[in-house]
């Protein structure tokens, strides 16, 4: 049997059904605007008609249709585009924050302008020039004095900015890092409750959504992956590893790293273990500390320190108008106190290593001399060049003077050579491609042959019981002539770190200008007033193959170094254009599947208007019915 | 894209206009600082040849710089050199008139003081000193005088007069850059300029069985030169002659003994390096400190003397009435005098074409490299204001199609 009043009811259901579905209409339409909002949309269905096949089904037609009910309210979204949205965004991120330091490491430079540290040191080389040609006059003195006073700055102001810059990386690691922290522990809260109500048999549709933009918002901090598989537990993986697994999340600490200058390195709070990032603003950050700024402040040392070592080198052996003469003009600070290098570098109490930044040869070579010898050379090298950091470099009997020093300084070892003043063979250590090594320091020659030895006069003997290594004190014994007591090949030890930051002009040049050196002196005695050859000769720094690093002459440098970080700076904004319009490609195909369309939604909303007002009217007429039974039907 | 969602045409116009003005922003900036290069990004090769093209400028403006102080050093010697030209000149005119015979003792009396003036005015010239108040003629003593003139009394005359001049500067030559590592040297030796003849310095002891005991050093004329253990007078003489110095070494045959001789007029330099004794002990130079040229052995024969030689000698021999000695020696001296000064016209002559050339090639390349730079980092202004109009135009086209996104939606047909 059929109730009288079951039309109501149905009616009823309609009434409640298209409310719902203008409640999410509306629901949409003011959230059309909302940041990660994706539309819904009610499922509408009809309910279970009567009778089902039981015993006491009515023996009748069937079934009767019992109106329409909301079966589910779902969001409009694409999961799969999830994933590429979360790859792209943690793209265009760490090109965002790697184009936006490397322009202000371009800035730094003042390229191509007047006031860039080439322009400052043109016009020092220019002074020494002036100098040259009135060595009698103190005013060319004063612009010595006054020009390498305005390099010294223009170098310092330089290493000051990069240093300025590695210290807002590190800052904004360190709150990049603390947003990461609380967005992981923000959706394992969510997780929480979107598992809660999904126990309920809900569809968290709006918590979901958040959920969505807080990792959207992850993405861009570090390279993550989503897992969804399973809808009890909701992962995000970073570099293989959990963030996130559903309720528990994995938030990251800073530990100051005292390898690496003190700066922080991003390590798991649960087993304190380094993470590495490769996208995101995070893997940006980082490398841009460890990498590029770092590469940029020592190929800035490199520069300093072999200008300040060239130009002492001359200008000790020269002699100022007041006959004074071993002064240097740049004050050079050593590493360690230790006239031998030798270091404590474990901080035992007990010398254990060798700081030594230059050796010479004893003896003059010529350049285009052959050697006539064939032997092996160990050179140190980083440990992506060769294994164990010593690189192995054979020398024939063929090659000349001039050959060996191409070969080892195109050879990527930590170290370069070159022939000094006297015709000595020189070597020097660069900064190190290990984080670990120190720079400018010499760690490792050896020779399994003469040329080292016999020929060059740097090293005692041939083998690797004559080498020089770095990781012993007294390493200097291994030098050719040199004893306890006798001095034989000439040595400098390593510089202090960072000679960009202190690099000075000598306070006694600076307080004594006279005794800045124009002249060489003649048989033992003091130059002469007029000799302007010890100011030519460092003059001619400047335009010759001096060695500053890897580059062969100050030109090479400084247009090395501008290519460098012109060709980043490049780079990095093509790929940040490039993700970009990847990212708004996927972001627009999102928009098209989950974004509101007003009109779309007035639509949606007048049909369901008509459909609740057709279900009103329903009920009014299920309501005339009763009313012709009820009252007019008069018993 | 199959749908539209409301917020996209709004999110792309945005994202467009940005895009657009950021472009118009980069061209005005490229417009009005006149340069491509903003950051170094926006061109990084053609930045980096600009470094080397601009200090490469620099290099060059000085190179420039350079050539000119030699330039006008070499003219104020030149003038120095050709007043001393013109008064060997005169004084050969005189020793000519001296050795005619016709003239009374009385009349080369006065042609003597007129001698004595030129060697006084010749001692100035020597002692010249330029614009920046150094010594011209001083090798690289350049705040000393180069020459002294000692003066006293002569037998017959009545007045002070000098009666030698020494040589207090140094043959050290000063050189400076004019090309990239090409130098050139900017200074005048004066006992090179003021000599006459060529030197002999001879040695008056023994050299047969002479033996180096130690290993050390000597310089001639500047040039070092090695000795060994055990070297001997046959090795020392080879060495010498090998060396490069404008001298020839050789024993003579009568003493045995180590003659020196310059090959051009100038005076010889001889010294040991300090530890050593090799000149010393082959009785070449004396002991003690002396310092060169003052500092040959007073043993040693010494011949070969300067232009004030020369003079002093016409002089004293005009004042003798000499008359055969201004014939044959005196106007031998002074026609030597003359032709090494004249040498020393021509080389100043030759170093000013050298620098000549330099400076054209210079002042030519400077433009050139400038110009070259600024192919690279320049805009072309035509290309840019174009770029700028053309710009212009898309966004003005852009923000009206933008203001049509406001399309009327359903609402408006809503009553």
């Amino acid at each position: 049997m059929q109730s009288t009043f079951s039309g109501i009811e149905l009616g009823k259901r309609g009434i409640l059904a298209h409310q719902q579905a203008l409640q999410t209409t509306g629901h949409n339409l003011t959230n059309a605007s909302s940041e990660g909002y994706s539309r819904q949309r009610v499922q509408l269905q009809a309910t279970l008609p009567l009778y089902r096949p039981q015993l006491n089904r009515p023996e009748r037609a069937g079934q009767v249709g019992q109106g329409v009910e909301v079966s589910r309210i779902e969001r409009v979204r694409d999961e799969l585009l999830d994933g590429r949205i979360i790859t792209a965004s943690g793209d265009k991120s760490y090109w965002e924050t790697r184009d936006r330091y490397i322009l202000q490491m371009e800035q730094v430079y003042n390229e191509v302008g007047d006031s860039s540290v080439r322009n400052l040191m043109d016009r020092f080389w220019d002074g020494w020039q002036e100098l040259s040609l009135h060595p009698e006059q103190r005013a060319s003195r004063e612009a010595v004095l006054q020009r390498g006073g305005a390099l010294v700055e223009g170098i310092q102001l330089r290493f000051k900015n990069l240093d300025r810059i590695r210290d807002m990386v590190e800052q904004e690691i360190r709150g990049n890092v603390e947003q990461a922290n609380s967005l992981i522990r923000d959706i394992a809260d969510l997780n929480r409750e979107i598992t809660n109500v999904k126990a309920a048999g809900d569809q968290p549709n709006d918590l979901l959504d958040r959920r969505d933009l807080l990792v959207d918002r992850l993405s861009q901090h570090m390279d993550i992956t989503v897992d969804d598989r399973d809808p009890d537990e909701f992962s995000v993986y970073t570099a293989g590893f959990h963030i996130v697994q559903g309720r528990i999340a994995r938030p990251f600490d800073v530990e100051a790293n005292q390898q690496n200058e003190g700066f922080s390195d991003v390590t798991w709070r649960h087993n304190g273990e380094r993470v590495q990032f490769r996208g995101g603003n995070l893997g940006a950050l980082l490398e841009l500390r460890d990498e590029d700024l770092r590469t940029e402040i020592q190929e800035l040392d490199t520069m300093a320190v072999n200008v300040m070592d060239l130009v002492n080198e001359v200008h000790r052996d020269g002699y100022g108008i007041n006959g004074r003469t071993g002064e240097d003009f740049f004050t050079e600070y050593p590493a360690i106190l230790n006239a031998q290098g030798n270091y404590d570098r474990d901080q035992d109490g007990a010398v254990d290593s060798s700081y030594l930044f230059r050796v010479n040869g004893t003896n003059s070579l010529d350049l285009q001399a052959q050697i006539g010898l064939s032997g092996t050379m160990s050179l140190p090298a980083g440990s992506d060049i060769a294994d164990g950091g010593i690189l192995n470099l054979p020398y024939r009997a063929a090659d000349t003077v001039e050959d060996v020093i191409a070969r080892i300084n195109n050879s990527g070892a930590d170290v370069t050579a070159r022939l000094n003043r006297e015709g000595q063979l020189e070597f020097k250590g660069t900064t190190a491609r290990d984080r670990s090594q120190p720079d400018f320091v010499l760690r490792h020659l050896e020779d399994s042959g003469q040329f080292l030895t016999g020929y060059a006069g740097i090293l005692a003997e041939s083998g690797p019981e004559g080498a020089l290594r770095w990781d012993q004190p007294d390493a200097v014994l291994a030098l050719r002539g040199e004893t306890a007591t006798r001095q034989g090949a000439d040595f400098a030890v390593a510089p202090l770190m960072h000679p960009s930051g202190w690099m000075e002009v000598n306070p006694a040049v600076v307080r004594e200008p006279a005794s800045i050196a124009s002249s060489f002196s003649v048989a033992g005695a003091p130059g002469e007033t007029g000799d302007g050859r010890a100011a030519l000769e460092i003059a001619s720094i400047r335009n010759s193959a001096v060695g500053i690093g890897r580059a062969d002459t100050l030109d090479d440098y400084f247009a090395d170094t501008v290519a460098r970080i012109g060709l980043k700076g490049e780079e990095s904004e093509q790929a940040l254009n490039t993700s970009e319009r990847i990212l708004k490609d996927l972001s627009d195909l999102r928009q098209s599947i989950s974004g509101v369309n007003i009109d779309e939604e007035l639509a949606e909303m007048i049909k369901f208007q008509h459909g609740y007002q057709a279900a009103a009217r329903f009920i009014s007429n299920i309501d005339q019915m009763l009313d012709t039974i009820i009252n007019r039907m008069g018993v | 894209m199959d749908r539209i969602s409301t917020n996209l045409p709004n999110d792309n116009m945005q994202f467009f206009l940005r895009e657009r003005q950021k472009l118009m922003e980069q061209t005005q900036n490229q417009i009005a600082s006149q340069s491509r290069i903003q950051n170094l990004r926006d061109d990084p090769l053609a930045a980096s040849h600009a470094t080397r093209y601009r200090s490469y400028t620099a290099r060059l403006e000085r190179f420039s710089d350079n050539i000119q102080t030699v330039q006008e050093r070499n003219r104020i010697a030149e003038g120095y050199v050709q007043e001393a030209t013109d008064l060997l000149q005169r004084a050969r005119e005189l020793a000519v008139q001296g050795a005619h015979g016709t003239y009374a003792p009385e009349d080369l009396e006065h042609m003597a003081v007129e001698v004595e003036q030129i060697i006084e005015h010749m001692v100035e010239i020597a002692n010249a000193r330029g614009s920046d108040g150094t010594t011209i003629f001083a090798g690289d003593r350049s705040q000393q005088l180069p020459f002294r003139a000692l003066r006293g009394m002569r037998a017959g005359g009545e007045r002070e007069m000098v009666t030698e001049v020494q040589y207090r500067g140094t043959i050290n030559p000063q050189s400076a850059e004019i090309g990239e590592n090409s130098y050139i040297q900017t200074n005048f030796v004066g006992n090179q300029v003021f000599w006459a003849e060529n030197q002999q310095i001879q040695s008056r002891r023994d050299a047969g069985d002479y033996q180096v005991n130690q290993e050390g050093s000597f310089s001639i004329d500047g040039v070092e030169i090695q000795v060994r253990e055990g070297d001997n007078a046959y090795s020392i003489i080879q060495k010498i002659n090998q060396s490069g110095a404008p001298v020839r070494a050789r024993l003579d045959p009568v003493y045995n003994s180590m003659v020196v001789e310059s090959t051009s007029p100038h005076q010889v330099w001889m010294q040991d390096q300090p530890g050593s004794t090799v000149l010393e002990d082959l009785g070449l130079i004396g002991g003690g400190d002396g310092r060169a040229p003052e500092n040959i052995a007073p043993s040693a024969r010494r011949s070969g003397g300067s232009v004030f030689d020369a003079l002093i000698n016409l002089r004293d021999q005009l004042a003798s009435g000499d008359q055969e000695a201004i014939g044959s020696r005196g106007i031998q001296a002074m026609d030597q005098s003359l032709d090494n000064m004249l040498t020393t016209l021509g080389r100043i002559g030759a170093v000013n074409s050298r620098l000549e050339g330099a400076f054209e090639r210079t002042e030519m390349e400077i433009p050139e490299v400038i110009a070259q730079d600024s192919r690279n980092t320049d805009i072309d202004l035509a290309e840019a204001i174009m770029e700028l109009r053309e710009l212009e135009s898309t966004h003005r086209a852009a923000l009206g199609a933008s203001a049509r996104i406001m399309q009327p939606t359903l609402l408006d047909f809503l009553r």
